[in-house]
């Protein structure tokens, strides 16, 4: 009894100790639910809101052009290809760039010109993030990491681009595309199968 | 040292790599087709994480298995991934190409670190580590046979800044032999394994509520732990980013946390306790995110009065809040037994019973006293889990088994039972008699109050359960639980209250009241006991004795004051006032840092002598023709701990040890001494507990991993 006794004093006076980190990401988005709206530039200075885009699809896509992630998809061509698809059924493609300013892949407005003329990439916009605002709200970890917000708004997916968690070329044609796979189903009219995946690829590199 | 020059060279070189890269990643476009050629294979280039591999014997035994070790090491500034990468990043992978008669089993990573970039977590090693894996050969293989063994290895090496996915195609060969491992091998061996988690062996359970997972492991309370991490090898249940909140008690570990997703199935991790060691760990899924929505009824009904009805609760979790539900009001009516709570509640029994007569009195006390207990358990409840969350904002490291608690119920337990016996009254009318004529709905009230205070000590066995669902519960629900603890407890008087049938079976009340009181005085008093061997386990004698004076001059005053009630004083109180002057005293005198820092949680002393376990003394031992019984345990290990309680430290067991000339060898894994770690492994045991016993000459017999005397004892008659 005795043993039990103490233990029920213990559990009254447990020992606790917090174990803090510095500042996590904050509270993400929730799949099947309202996206966050946000307004960023693009790479032709535009202004561009997501709110602007309601009664469309919109794909979101977190982008490093020196992630070797990102360098998979788009040197095989697979994000081009993924891209286009989209943009046939009238999807609108928003590339987010939210790397601060001296970090791996933080480029011009010119440069990300160049880089979209050069890769053939068929993005809507090339959006800049460089505060990571956006990035933080969305809780994108990864480049690249996925989004897709359906005609009312409504967040139906986020993570990976694909299934295989590499960096090899080879797997992406053994892999399912979850956007691709996402965006048929609502061309479709069915529901989204897969809401969620686990993103992968090199950490989205935000200025703190 | 001779490798100095090269070890200077290469750190230049990681510098001037990490500088090249931070320029390519400036000029952002011109890397697109160089950064390309570092993706897959060097073509004499050095990758940022060199990777070789290790045998721990070269020429390992046909029929054997051999370790392999991955050698990893990081240029500085760089790190690789953990099996979970975390947010960010890939594990490794290897795929083998293997001749026949060669098996490959899984890698084991050793426990990795917590690298936070930006708010974005990653699990990683800096710093040379080195993944384990066994590699089989087959009995078929003839000595001498070369083995080629070739893997393509893939891995992802990153800075703060960039990362570089990097693979490697590695060729070794093994040659068939005697099996013989080197020295000095054996010595980083015995290193890389020790930094590999060790299995808990017994299962921690997980529950997420809304954004909040909560993780309860079964830890006994007196294993220290330094810089405890949760890493969970299963994505989709924690967010890794959030902080991690640690609470313990009852030999359980919580760590709070934030959710990611729903969660479901089972999680596999590793908790870390300490630099480099940790335990690795399955968690079932308790309770579903349900609880959450179960919280929010929970409050309705407390609040509004209403009932459960319009609670949207999946049908399993109901399931398992009523078990713990009914274990708490079914641990309060047995407690209604026990030496704590019976003297009270008989003596109270009775005097409704006296009022026998008017029906709506009766229920209206069993109603006031059910009322006070209850109020009075989620008082302390209340109370318990308030000091969690409040610790948990001040970060309050509270003395788990603190001896002031104990002493301020020894002195309440005192002052009862001095009081049973009739040594002295409270107020000015009898407490037996104040309890029996007094009556009232206050009274009443009053007596459950002291029920559920008298109680709290007794209540922990029949509570152990589902004290821990209170724990893991959101706090509403941790409440309820309370509730039914209170609702057991005073079950049988409110059906004492509502069954006037039952009223008249209670005995008539007389002269025998008085007498019974006083009986009763004698469990409070071995309450009493009970609670000084407790005192004398946490603060040693000293300290007891100074807390029993204190007990001793509180216990005089009051038969003082008992004296001059009985001879009529005006102020008859006035001892009052010393004798908690002198409670007080002890109380601020007692020693809290205890003479046993080994707690009550673990049995400090040894029945069965043991001696530490080396191969040398088991074999010496072994050679002299002695019988020798071997165990292997660590202070984390709930499983290890029971065995000893119930069956090795016994007299039975110690006695029959001693008869046989039995020697015993006590192994302590705690931090995972590289020695017991070889033993188990050549007993095809990852982890502790193990018994095993060596009969003269005999082959060595593995015992299971739960003990009895009986067990132990037949070995050796």
């Amino acid at each position: 009894m005795s043993r039990k006794f103490a233990v029920a004093l213990a559990l009254g006076a447990s020992a606790i100790v917090a174990t803090g980190f510095s500042v996590p990401l904050v509270a993400a988005q929730k799949t099947g639910q309202q996206a966050a709206n946000f307004t960023l530039t693009d790479a032709n200075g535009k202004s561009v809101s997501l709110s602007q885009f309601r009664g469309k699809t919109v794909v979101l896509e977190w982008h490093n052009p020196g992630c070797p992630f990102v360098q998979k998809h788009y040197d095989s061509g697979n994000m081009q290809r993924t891209q286009a698809a989209a943009r046939k059924q009238g999807v609108v493609w928003l590339t987010i760039n939210s790397g601060a300013k001296g970090k791996q892949g933080d480029i011009t407005a010119k440069q990300a010109r160049a880089l979209v003329a050069q890769q053939k990439a068929r993005s809507s916009h090339y959006l800049f993030d460089r505060t990571g605002k956006v990035g933080k709200l969305y809780a994108a970890r990864t480049t690249p990491h996925m989004y897709i917000i359906n005609a009312k708004g409504i967040l139906v997916y986020q993570g990976g681009i694909d299934s295989i968690p590499s960096a090899r070329v080879d797997d992406i044609k053994k892999a399912r595309n979850h956007v691709t796979g996402a965006l048929n189903e609502i061309a479709s009219g069915k529901a989204v199968s897969v809401k969620r995946s686990r993103p992968y690829g090199c950490s989205v590199k935000y200025a703190s | 040292m001779t490798d100095f020059p090269t070890a200077r060279f290469r750190l230049l070189s990681g510098q001037i790599k990490a500088v090249i890269w931070a320029v390519i990643a400036m000029l952002a476009i011109a890397p697109f087709a160089s950064a390309t050629a570092q993706v897959g294979g060097f073509g004499g280039v050095e990758p940022n994480i060199n990777a070789r591999f290790v045998a721990e014997s070269d020429t390992p035994k046909a029929g054997e298995t051999v370790n392999l070790a991955l050698l990893m090491t990081p240029k500085p500034t760089w790190h690789g991934y953990w099996i979970n990468p975390g947010d960010a990043g890939i594990p490794t992978t290897l795929d083998w190409t293997v001749p026949e008669g060669v098996s490959v089993g899984e890698l084991r990573y050793p426990v990795p670190e917590t690298l936070i970039i930006a708010g974005i977590m990653n699990y990683v090693y800096e710093g040379e580590y080195a993944l384990l894996l066994p590699v089989t050969l087959s009995e078929d293989l003839a000595p001498g046979t070369v083995l080629p063994l070739s893997v393509k290895a893939e891995w992802l090496a990153c800075t703060d800044e960039v990362c570089v996915p990097e693979n490697q195609t590695l060729n070794f060969t093994l040659t068939v032999g005697d099996g013989a491992i080197d020295d000095a091998r054996k010595g980083r061996f015995d290193a890389w394994r020790g930094n590999l988690p060790a299995p808990l062996g017994s299962e921690a359970q997980y529950s997420v509520s809304g954004e909040t997972v909560r993780i309860a492991i079964p830890l006994p309370n007196s294993v220290e732990l330094e810089d405890v991490y949760f890493f969970s090898e299963t994505d989709g249940i924690i967010d890794y980013s959030a902080p991690q909140k640690l609470m313990r008690g009852d030999d359980m570990l919580i760590i709070e946390t934030g959710a990611y997703g729903a969660g479901e199935g089972v999680m596999q991790g590793v908790l870390r306790i300490g630099e480099h060691r940790g335990l690795s760990l399955t968690a079932k899924d308790a309770g579903e995110a349900a609880f959450a929505g179960f919280a929010d009824g929970a409050s309705d009904i407390l609040g509004n009065g209403k009932g459960g009805a319009d609670l949207a609760l999946g049908e399993s979790s109901l399931t398992i809040f009523f078990i713990a539900f009914g274990g708490a009001v079914l641990g309060g009516l047995l407690l209604n037994i026990f030496p704590c709570v019976f003297p009270i509640l008989s003596l109270k029994a009775i005097s409704l019973a006296k009022a026998g007569g008017a029906a709506s009195e009766a229920r209206r006390d069993a109603l006031a006293y059910t009322a006070g207990i209850i109020l009075f358990c989620l008082l302390l409840g209340g109370a318990m889990l308030g000091l969690r969350a409040l610790g948990a904002e001040i970060g309050w490291g509270f003395q788990l088994q603190d001896p002031r608690i104990i002493f301020v119920l020894l002195i309440l337990f005192t002052g009862i039972a001095l009081n049973l016996a009739g040594l002295f009254e409270f107020g000015t009318v009898s407490v037996g008699n104040d309890l029996a004529n007094k009556g009232g709905a206050q009274g009443a009230f009053w007596t459950g109050a002291l029920a559920a205070l008298v109680a709290t000590p007794c209540s922990a066995p029949f509570m152990a359960g589902a004290m821990g669902a209170a724990i893991l519960l959101p706090p509403a629900a941790g409440l309820l639980i309370f509730v039914g603890l209170g609702l057991g407890l005073a079950l049988p008087f409110l059906l004492l209250g509502f069954i006037p049938a039952l009223r008249k079976m209670m005995p008539k009340p007389g002269a025998w009241m008085d007498k019974f009181r006083k009986i009763m005085a004698v469990p409070m008093f071995f309450s009493v006991l009970a609670l000084i061997w407790l005192l004398g386990q946490q603060i040693g004698n000293d300290g007891l004795l100074l807390a029993l004076a204190g007990a001793l001059s509180f216990a005089l005053f009051l038969w003082w004051y008992g004296v001059r009630q009985r001879g009529g004083s005006v102020r008859s109180w006035l001892p009052v006032a010393p004798a908690f002057a002198a409670a007080l005293a002890a109380l601020l005198l007692l020693p809290l840092g205890g003479a046993v820092s080994g707690s009550v949680g673990v049995s400090s002393n040894e029945t069965l002598a043991s001696e530490p376990f080396s191969y040398d003394t088991l074999a010496s031992l072994r050679s002299d023709g002695r019988p020798v019984f071997a165990y292997f345990t660590a202070d984390w290990c709930i499983t290890c701990k029971a065995n000893e309680a119930t069956a090795l430290q016994r007299t039975a067991t110690a006695d029959a040890f001693a008869a046989a000339d039995v020697t015993v060898l006590k192994g302590d894994w705690t931090r995972q001494d590289a020695e017991i770690t070889r033993y188990l492994e050549e007993h095809g045991r990852s982890g502790v507990p193990l018994y095993v016993y060596y009969a003269p000459g005999g082959e060595p017999q593995i015992l299971p991993q739960v003990l009895t005397v009986d067990t132990l004892t037949a070995l050796v008659s």
